[in-house]
């Protein structure tokens, strides 16, 4: 049943290891297969939830391994994108270790089995798909942020040329953020639209108090907020950085912290 | 065959005796060298910081004499310090030392600036010259050929030329770091003097879009805009220049920095976060100090320029150690080689005095025991079989280039125990002698 998902960890891993190689020796072939091993990873990924979704019975689309798997799949497929129109050296290596990490979590636990109301509806694939995709590309925000935040320490401390592993430029680094912050905030805010929407669909309202709703509200509300401030120039790129970092985190703790609390 | 090696650098010899001995066209002299009976071949490798002759020989020790002759007469024209200033001056290296000291050169770990990419250029052309002049033969081919791909694993394999160790080159990897590409920047120049002008050549090699001027002479400053395709600007307009300027030198006199922490501060609100690289070359600072406390501005000043250089100079240093091995393992390789190359008339002795004992062993016994044609075609191919069999193994030894003084052993017992210095034939008697079997 997992065979495809341990496949697309592999080359996750492998993408991931063959990175931190590619930069250090410093090999640029081993670089470029460090992305096509991504790139293969994400391939098989798209295949082995093909084939979990057609498996009877299906796991359940609010799954908590099986949502984190494709949300670190959507990213990857971000990445993946993002890589083909800016120099981003090293930026490969988190992304796939945390695709690693995710698919292969995926197959620890025994998923949870699809509700009969799951199916027969495309609202809650819509809600997963679009709410994962944008939890993605705002996750690539923060991790561009947080490199960002480390190149400019080190630039201001007046340390950066001692490095030994060549890393994405600040000004790479603040488009990476302001792209995935472009795209990333308007699927969040469809896949939040979506929720609601399911929510009517089972229970006659659309939003039913529960924790998650409201923390995803107030993190939702933060984030229209950083996206104004960001796109209306009042926002420096270390300032921005910051908030990308900050904002995820708050997220996460929406999504799957306020569960866990609850 | 030996290698030899005369030679004169930075670290023996100043600038003004290097000069003398310089040379622009090496082929002349190379062939005037090779014409004495001491040298084979010969390569002269001439920079700005060494002149180096190197030559293959039977004789050592007359080429060295041939070599500090053709340095003081043909080099130094006559008129290079006496004799014994200029073996103070040089330095002579022989056989493995000779091989090491080429690979560093070509690796760049002898170099003034250790790393420095152009010394291998160098050498390449030094190579190609004895070529074209018809004085490189097959040792000092090898030679070169091997010192380049040691240069070439030293640079894959080390950090040696990784950091950059110029002011100008430092701050250029300074603009990659915040910038993704130059190509698109701006660049504002403040101040038309040298120091300016080193650094741009250094961004505009880099491919640094636009370039404007400003200067106090406005005339300084349209020379140094021709010269690199920009634009000058009188000093009043920096106000307006500098919101479009992402990298911005600044180079001129004056006691109070030109720009204040004030002026980029607005100068930053119309950038909409970008990043501002301010380098600050000015002796005393034309940049307040203060405006690298602002969120987009990374301003570096000289001392933090060569602070940088000078810590990515000493990183070269260590990174030439595990250089230093690499150089040590092609030698050996090299010496491999040369061991193999000098069992090749061994082997071809030991070819020829097998083929004339099995030639003159059938003219023998075809005759004595009256064979025919096809008979002694046949008595032909088992022959040669058995020599080549029997030979196979003893000639497998000697091309062996791995173990270099075992290999040089094996040529001697070689020789010895085939009787490849002795001109005289085997003894035949024994052959003859039908009790020789069981006596041994």
């Amino acid at each position: 049943m997992y065979a495809l998902q341990y496949m697309a960890a592999a080359f996750y891993l492998a993408a991931g290891v063959g990175t931190v190689l590619g930069l250090s020796l410093p090999a640029p072939k081993v670089l470029s297969g460090a992305r096509w091993g991504l790139a293969l990873g994400a391939g098989v990924q798209f295949f082995a939830f093909a084939t979990l979704h057609r498996a009877d019975p299906a796991p359940s689309l609010t799954d908590i391994g099986y949502v984190i798997a494709v949300m670190a799949w959507l990213a990857v497929l971000v990445t993946l994108f993002l890589l083909t129109r800016i120099r981003l050296p090293g930026f490969v290596a988190p992304v796939a270790f945390v695709g690693f990490l995710a698919t292969f979590a995926a197959t620890l636990g025994r998923p949870e089995v699809a509700a009969s109301g799951d199916v027969g509806t495309k609202i809650p694939h819509a809600h997963v798909l679009l709410a994962s995709a944008g939890l993605a590309a705002l996750g690539i925000a923060a991790l561009a942020g947080f490199f960002f935040l480390l190149e400019h320490g080190a630039l201001k401390r007046r340390r950066s040329v001692a490095r030994s592993v060549p890393m994405p430029s600040i000004e790479a680094l603040d488009r990476v953020n302001r792209v995935t912050l472009a795209v990333g905030f308007p699927l969040l805010s469809l896949g939040v639209l979506t929720g609601a929407l399911w929510l009517d669909a089972r229970m006659g309202r659309y939003f039913g108090g529960s924790l998650h709703e409201t923390w995803m509200v107030i993190a939702w509300t933060i984030y229209l907020g950083l996206v104004a401030l960001r796109f209306a120039g009042r926002q420096s790129a270390r300032q921005a950085a910051a908030s990308a970092v900050a904002g995820f985190a708050f997220l996460i703790f929406a999504v799957l912290g306020a569960g866990v609390v609850s | 065959m030996k290698i030899v090696l005369l030679g004169m650098n930075h670290r023996t010899a100043p600038v003004d005796v290097r000069e003398r001995f310089a040379v622009d066209e090496t082929g002349s002299v190379l062939r005037k060298l090779v014409d004495r009976p001491e040298i084979a071949e010969a390569a002269l490798i001439s920079t700005c910081n060494r002149v180096e002759v190197i030559v293959t020989t039977e004789n050592a020790d007359a080429a060295q004499h041939v070599l500090y002759d053709f340095f003081g007469r043909d080099l130094g024209e006559g008129e290079g310090p006496t004799p014994g200033v200029l073996s103070e001056m040089t330095y002579l290296r022989e056989g493995r030392q000779a091989v090491e000291h080429v690979f560093r050169v070509a690796s760049a770990i002898d170099s003034m600036v250790v790393g420095e990419p152009q010394i291998l250029g160098q050498v390449k052309d030094a190579y190609r010259d004895a070529r074209d002049a018809g004085v490189c033969g097959a040792v000092l081919s090898r030679l070169f050929q091997r010192a380049f791909a040691t240069a070439k694993r030293v640079k894959n394999e080390t950090g040696i030329a990784q950091r950059p160790v110029s002011v100008a080159r430092v701050a250029v990897d300074l603009a990659k770091q915040i910038f993704e590409g130059l190509e698109d920047k701006s660049a504002l120049l403040i101040g038309a003097g040298e120091m300016i002008e080193a650094a741009l050549v250094a961004l505009h090699d880099h491919g640094l879009g636009e370039r404007r001027v400003v200067n106090r002479t406005q005339a300084n400053a349209q020379a140094l805009a021709d010269r690199f395709g920009g634009s000058a600007h009188a000093l009043d307009e920096l106000d307006r220049l500098l919101p479009g300027s992402d990298v911005v030198l600044a180079c001129v006199g004056g006691d109070a920095p030109v720009l204040t922490r004030e002026r980029v501060e607005r100068s930053l609100a119309g950038r909409r976060g970008r990043p501002l690289f301010l380098i600050d070359i000015g002796v005393p600072r034309n940049v307040d100090p203060g405006v690298h406390e602002l969120d987009s501005a990374y301003l570096y000043d000289l001392d933090d320029l060569q602070e940088v250089a000078a810590a990515n100079e000493e990183e070269r240093r260590r990174e030439s150690e595990r250089a230093e091995r690499i150089v040590y393992e092609e030698r050996e390789h090299f010496e491999g080689w040369m061991v193999a190359l000098q069992a090749v008339p061994t082997i071809r002795d030991l070819r020829d005095r097998a083929e004339s004992i099995r030639q003159g062993e059938i003219d023998r016994f075809a005759g004595r025991l009256g064979l025919d044609g096809p008979q002694v075609d046949t008595l032909e191919q088992l022959t040669r079989s058995i020599v080549n069999k029997l030979m196979h193994s003893p000639i497998s030894r000697l091309r062996d280039e791995n173990d270099r003084e075992a290999g040089l052993v094996r040529l001697e017992e070689a020789r010895v125990l085939f009787g490849l210095d002795h001109d005289e034939p085997p003894d035949e008697t024994l052959d003859d002698d039908p009790d020789e079997e069981s006596r041994a």
